[in-house]
């Protein structure tokens, strides 16, 4: 029996700057994460640190990560379901942003905004729900010339809301582990990044840790998004502090408070970013700057996934 | 003997998360947030329904928390969950699927159809403040079988015409869900620091059920904004049993949600 020949394992890994660098200004984003739970955290400061401008980020539900990129003006525009700093309050930027005028958001339910992207990586243009039916999500609109329609449907006569299908310039998520061909494992809820990944025309995962392919390939019921869909792997520990990652981190929530405490003025947002972001040159800069000792607090400890 | 507590031996969102796990019966699917139904979900799991089955829109199912969550993607509700999916599979398949008994949500706004804001103040194009939005707040609102709204009892909240209309209630009255095509039965009870209150099967219109210890109908009309129906004979609230009072303070040992009463 002739053996298979062994393929060369690709390797689609880069740098943070250099995933950043590929991202144009004015370029539409999915963000993934969902509330405190895996954001690209470090993937906002670095588009911070190269003065990103114009974004559109789609994403459900979204929290501290989103408001750093209002507080930068590096998004213009949102197309969401849900911000705020859960068990602290509103997200303070993004509130100014509003006020201001430099930032507008097209509210979506979250169930709308996951078929969004299920229709984008489905390649089909709309999909159908049955939220928002009698709302002012139906009947007001910001920006988009078509936010959503009511239709009768051809079969039942039953009616459905249609949503417009989202296919993002990128996708951008944070997952705990993904060999150096893109194979990506996920653990604890997945939020929307699932449907996200695959609505992304081209898709970048940013991780806690490389694995070998091998470890992927003795397990394969654990890869949530096959390498066909990504584009590249970024290696990057504690991606997501101060927020969460599930079976590696919990949240540092005197960071996150300070955050919110200073963020109320324009001035203490300017010095957060000074100190955290920008007067620092990468994310690892930006974990000596938090200190290893106060990291190690934080590390998940077993068997509890926080 | 089932022993009750005396009135001075809890405080007001200590009496509003047992009326909350009071609505959640053995068995049934809840759909809930984080903080006040939260802690009335868990409470409800260790009293009379520890068959429930918790599920938090951002995946986990069937959560058994020990330590309190601040975020509804809090890997803490992963601890001893029966599940950890995500989105599509809570507010798509599970709920808008029909399995989903009853939602618990909050307002910024609500009016007497029990239609909810969580979305705008002031006027839409210019608006004085951006609140959270629906996030998976319509989702609930629309498909599951019953609602349950906690929030607090002020004029400026309990309004005539809302800011925005973020989820719905029964929008302007008997048959208008159905009208539009809403599958779910739309708002069950509203559980206020002032009393509990249903909806007039006839109007559609909030009616008060119950006052809190202490209230009276004349003080929640007078924190209303618009015209609640409200009944000649009203009954108090049943009051929390010592049991649940102690459940509860071992369920939020730091008083995160429930500051202690000083």
């Amino acid at each position: 029996m002739k053996t298979l020949v062994e393929a060369p394992i690709e390797d689609k890994r880069i740098t943070l700057k250099e995933a950043v660098k590929l991202v144009p200004d004015g370029s539409h984003l999915f963000w993934g994460g969902f509330g405190f739970q895996r954001p690209p955290m470090a993937f906002a400061h670095e588009l911070v640190r190269q003065k990103k401008r114009g974004l559109t980020i789609y994403t459900c539900g979204s929290e501290m990560d989103i408001d750093i990129l209002s507080g930068a003006k590096v998004v213009s525009r949102y197309e969401l379901a849900f911000y705020a700093i859960e068990g602290i309050g509103l997200v303070p930027n993004i509130q100014r942003r509003v006020r201001e005028g430099s930032i507008e958001i097209e509210d979506y339910s979250n169930l709308a905004m996951v078929m969004r992207f299920l229709g984008g990586a489905l390649g089909v243009p709309f999909m159908p729900l049955k939220s928002m039916l009698g709302t002012d999500m139906l009947a007001k609109k910001k920006f988009r010339a078509h936010k959503a329609e009511i239709m009768d449907c051809p079969f039942t006569g039953e009616k459905v809301v249609l949503v417009p299908s989202v296919r993002p310039d990128f996708s951008i998520i944070h997952a705990q582990r993904v060999d150096q061909e893109g194979n990506v494992q996920i653990d604890g809820i997945k939020g929307e990044d699932v449907e996200g990944a695959r609505a992304g025309k081209k898709v970048i995962v940013m991780t806690e840790e490389i694995v070998d392919a091998e470890f992927i390939r003795s397990q394969p019921d654990q890869t949530i998004i096959p390498n066909i869909y990504v584009t590249h792997v970024v290696e990057c520990p504690w991606g997501s502090h101060p927020m969460m990652v599930y079976n590696y981190y919990d949240y540092d929530m005197e960071h996150v408070r300070t955050y919110y405490d200073q963020c109320k003025t324009e001035e203490g947002w300017q010095k957060y970013c000074q100190d955290y972001i920008t007067s620092v040159n990468s994310h690892n800069e930006f974990l000596q700057k938090i200190g290893m000792e106060r990291l190690m607090k934080h590390k998940a400890k077993k068997p509890f996934p926080y | 003997m089932v022993k009750y507590a005396k009135p001075d031996e809890f405080n007001t969102l200590e009496l509003m998360a047992v009326c909350g796990s009071r609505q959640i019966k053995n068995g049934e699917v809840v759909f809930i947030g984080t903080g006040l139904p939260m802690i009335a979900a868990l409470l409800a799991k260790r009293t009379h329904a520890p068959g429930a089955r918790i599920v938090f829109e951002a995946g986990f199912i069937d959560s058994n928390a020990k330590d309190i969550a601040l975020s509804i993607a809090d890997s803490r509700l992963g601890w001893r969950a029966s599940g950890a999916i995500g989105l599509l599979e809570t507010l798509g398949l599970m709920l808008q699927g029909g399995h989903v008994d009853v939602g618990f949500v909050g307002a910024a706004q609500i009016d007497e159809y029990g239609n909810i804001n969580t979305t705008y103040i002031g006027p839409f194009e210019k608006p004085t403040v951006r609140l959270p939005g629906s996030g998976g707040g319509n989702d609930i609102i629309s498909s599951a079988k019953r609602i349950v709204v906690i929030m607090t009892h002020e004029k400026r909240k309990m309004v005539k015409k809302l800011d925005y209309l973020t989820s719905p209630g029964f929008l302007d009255g008997p048959g208008a869900r159905e009208k539009v095509g809403l599958m779910g039965g739309g708002p069950s009870l509203v559980v206020t620091n002032l009393g509990q209150m249903d909806f007039d099967p006839k109007t559609k219109r909030m009616r008060l059920a119950t006052v809190h210890p202490g209230v009276t109908s004349q003080q929640v009309v007078e924190n209303s904004g618009f015209d609640l129906i409200v009944p000649k004979d009203m009954p108090t609230t049943d009051l929390p049993t010592c049991e649940e009072l102690d459940l509860l303070r071992s369920i939020d040992p730091n008083g995160i949600y429930i500051p202690r009463k000083t």
